[in-house]
């Protein structure tokens, strides 16, 4: 068979601009505009030359009616060339854009043009506009209808609307929600997100999260060299973890990701979600032949969907089964019994797509700024300890550590794993004072802004404490969200949240890490993630 | 043909779990409302508690709920006229539902805020320290006649 091929690594060189909120989608989403009167207004106010939260300011000269609105042609950004658009400063060398930079990019832009920056003419998207003003993506935010739209990656529009739509399209409201958009993901969303996301549906999982981050460490502590340091592939160990938890969570099943071996259900589905994601960027980035005719990238990267969806459905009807025997409860039985074993297949195939990776560089990048700080090591450590006592980890043990969770917060406001999130507007909105049109992919600048001083103070330190209450620094909550926020907000965050506070509980109390390297620079891979090998000492405590 | 197959006998299979499933659970609340409140809320069926809601736009809305719902229940149930309340169905994703109790209620809530809560508190509109996510407050028998606010801004303050 043709998966046994495909080498068990992740790739190094993952050349791709996939993240939830960059990549683009066919236009769809065609509702009424609620503020037609703007379109008949004039373009733009000549007496008004301020931008960004101007409108509340500064009353238009022209009209008494509300605030004066500029057009969408003068929103500032680099032009786009004749024929070429804006899409070959993407291109290495001559461009000099990077994709593995696009953090450095959008500094850049911002520096350049402001806190709205317009981004128009890449060849085959939609026009984007970037935003780095939090108290607009707050309102953006706020003004949300009944079913954001987030831009998403066309080749799986067409794995779940073309090519399996037999499947996905069988019966109404069924297409899960990655890729789906309007009424079919508002009725999927309310179907799932109340199992998935009530507060309390992770906690009952803290005990078999607990012991594959023991299998973790026990593999960790096996595999240091003799330096004791992690070896050089250590992101594909946190991996195979984060496979191992969400196979737990999503499939009620230990899949064995640590001892895997060849030809195992768990291998294919661990080389399945591996060629997903080495396809998924090169489908994306390049030249979209697979539109025209199954490429042979294209033809493994279906063949990876099929595969991961049919082990997901072999779980189900496993689950199902032990539904039936006993009344144990899990995400997957409670899916079951919610909304029928289809959407319970539908949502368990969802999260294998973005729940992995995204987990476990969130994971590879706290460790690896931990091992940088042995202060704040020492810290989580006194506070762990306090907390267990030396018994094992229990459900609600987390709680009690909130230097942790600051920790984790303080991580992924800096070093966000998704650096940007969007929002495909479903309706013309102002934004920045300009008059945004529906169909705008609206990028939200959570690096940039979260890194800026005009939203944190002392942003460019790594300062957990900023998140534990009553903390005097100053934040604005809508700069820095790692999960997004709203109805749209990830699925997945409460048992990823879990998932990380577990192993990072678990191997600062088992070890002290160091770090004795060059240090690494981010690259946004498709996961914005240290650049390099990650290699930490790691001494047992 | 592996895919093909499963498909099959996934479909075959399908309809029979259905049937035996439907029925069995049939409410799927949160997890901390439902599961604690389960035995008592049979006892205390009849228990009503009164609420008011005062709006930004100095509107009163009073309502009834019972012992054990949510405020995001009493909003729901009642089919209470507060635009945008709720949007998320109570996942704390939102903070729609965000109202502001009088000091001495707030201290007699039967529940602190959990740390779910209070990442999304952070994002409300306008927080106060008597600030809480309506859809995780529990009605008890104590806070029958209840007085909360809720602030501006459920939606987009502009439009
Ligand atoms: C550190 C780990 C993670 C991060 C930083 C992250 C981040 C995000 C972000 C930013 C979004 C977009 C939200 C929005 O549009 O407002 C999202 C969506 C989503 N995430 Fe996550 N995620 C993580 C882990 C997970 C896990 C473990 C799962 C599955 C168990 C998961 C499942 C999903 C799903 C299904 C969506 C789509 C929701 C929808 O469109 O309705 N995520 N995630
Ligand atoms: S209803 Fe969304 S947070 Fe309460």
């Amino acid at each position: 068979m043709r998966r046994r091929a495909f080498v068990v690594k992740w790739p190094l060189e993952r050349l791709s601009a996939r993240s939830l909120g960059t990549s683009n989608v066919a236009k769809q989403a065609a509702d009424t505009s609620d503020i037609g009167n703007l379109s008949t207004r004039p373009p733009a106010c000549p007496a008004q030359g301020q931008r960004s939260r101007s409108t509340h300011a500064v009353a238009s000269v022209l009209e008494s009616l509300g605030p004066a609105v500029k057009s969408w042609d003068e929103v500032p950004g680099p032009k786009p060339l004749p024929l070429l658009g804006n899409t070959w400063r993407f291109i290495p060398y001559i461009g000099g854009y990077s994709v593995e930079h696009v953090d450095q990019v959008c500094l850049s832009l911002r520096k350049q043009y402001g806190k709205c920056v317009k981004m128009a003419g890449l060849l085959g998207r939609p026009d984007m506009l970037f935003v780095f003003d939090a108290g607009e993506v707050e309102r953006v935010f706020r003004g949300e209808d009944a079913a954001p739209h987030r831009p998403s990656m066309p080749s799986l529009n067409y794995y779940k609307h073309e090519l399996r739509k037999d499947f996905f399209g069988a019966e109404k409201h069924c297409a899960g929600v990655i890729a789906v958009h309007g009424d079919s993901w508002a009725a999927f969303r309310t179907k799932v997100s109340r199992v998935a996301l009530s507060t309390g549906a992770a906690a009952q999982y803290t005990e078999q999260v607990g012991e594959v981050a023991d299998a973790f460490v026990n593999r960790v502590r096996e595999i240091r060299n003799s330096e004791s340091e992690t070896p050089s592939d250590f992101l594909n160990e946190v991996h195979k973890w984060s496979l191992e938890s969400l196979g737990l969570i999503a499939l009620d099943t230990r899949l064995g990701c640590f001892e895997s071996r060849e030809g195992s259900e768990s291998q294919r589905l661990i080389d399945a979600v591996n060629t997903f994601f080495l396809c998924v960027g090169e489908l994306e980035l390049r030249a979209p032949w697979w539109r025209i005719y199954p490429t042979t990238m294209f033809k493994k990267y279906v063949a990876a969907l099929d595969t991961i969806l049919s082990v997901t459905l072999s779980h189900v009807e496993r689950a199902l089964q032990e539904c039936r025997d006993n009344d144990s409860k899990s995400l997957l039985q409670d899916l079951v019994a919610a909304a029928g074993p289809r959407v319970a297949a539908v949502t368990a195939l969802d999260m294998f797509l973005v729940g992995i990776d995204t987990t476990s560089n969130a994971v590879a990048s706290t460790l690896y700024q931990l091992s940088q700080r042995p202060d704040v090591q020492d810290k989580l450590y006194k506070e762990i300890s306090s907390v267990l006592k030396g018994r094992p980890l229990r459900a609600g043990d987390v709680a009690q550590m909130p230097y942790l969770k600051a920790c984790i917060k303080e991580v992924l406001r800096m070093y966000p794993v998704v650096i940007g999130n969007g929002r495909q507007l479903t309706k013309d909105t102002i934004i920045c004072g300009y008059n945004i049109p529906k169909g705008t992919q609206v990028i939200f600048q959570h690096y940039v802004m979260a890194n800026s001083e005009e939203y944190f103070s002392k942003a460019s330190e790594f300062r957990p404490e900023r998140w534990l209450q009553r903390s005097t620094y100053k934040h604005h909550a809508f700069a820095s969200l790692p999960f997004g926020f709203g109805k749209r907000m990830c699925l997945g965050r409460r048992f990823a949240e879990l998932e990380m506070q577990i192993v990072i509980c678990k191997m600062v109390n088992s070890f002290k890490m160091e770090y004795h390297h060059e240090p690494l620079e981010y690259h946004v891979h498709p996961m914005y993630t240290p650049n390099g090998p990650i290699r930490i000492k790691l001494i047992d405590r | 043909m592996f895919y093909k197959n499963i498909l099959i006998s996934f479909f075959k299979s399908r309809s029979s779990y259905l049937r035996t499933y439907n029925g069995v659970i049939t409410t799927f609340g949160n997890y901390r409302s439902v599961l604690p409140l389960s035995t008592t809320r049979l006892a205390l069926k009849d228990e009503k508690v009164k609420v008011t809601f005062n709006l930004y736009d100095g509107r009163k809305i009073e309502a009834e709920g019972k012992v054990g719902d949510t405020l995001l229940d009493v909003v729901v149930n009642n089919d209470l006229d507060i635009d945008g309340y709720g949007a998320c169905e109570g996942t704390v994703t939102c903070s729609t539902c965000h109202v502001v109790f009088k000091q001495e209620d707030f201290d007699r809530l039967a529940e602190e805020a959990g740390d779910e809560e209070r990442d999304m508190l952070d994002l409300a509109y306008g927080l106060t320290d008597t600030s809480r996510l309506g859809c995780q407050v529990t009605l008890t028998k104590e806070l029958d006649g209840l007085e909360v606010k809720v602030p501006e801004s459920v939606n987009d303050a502009r439009s």
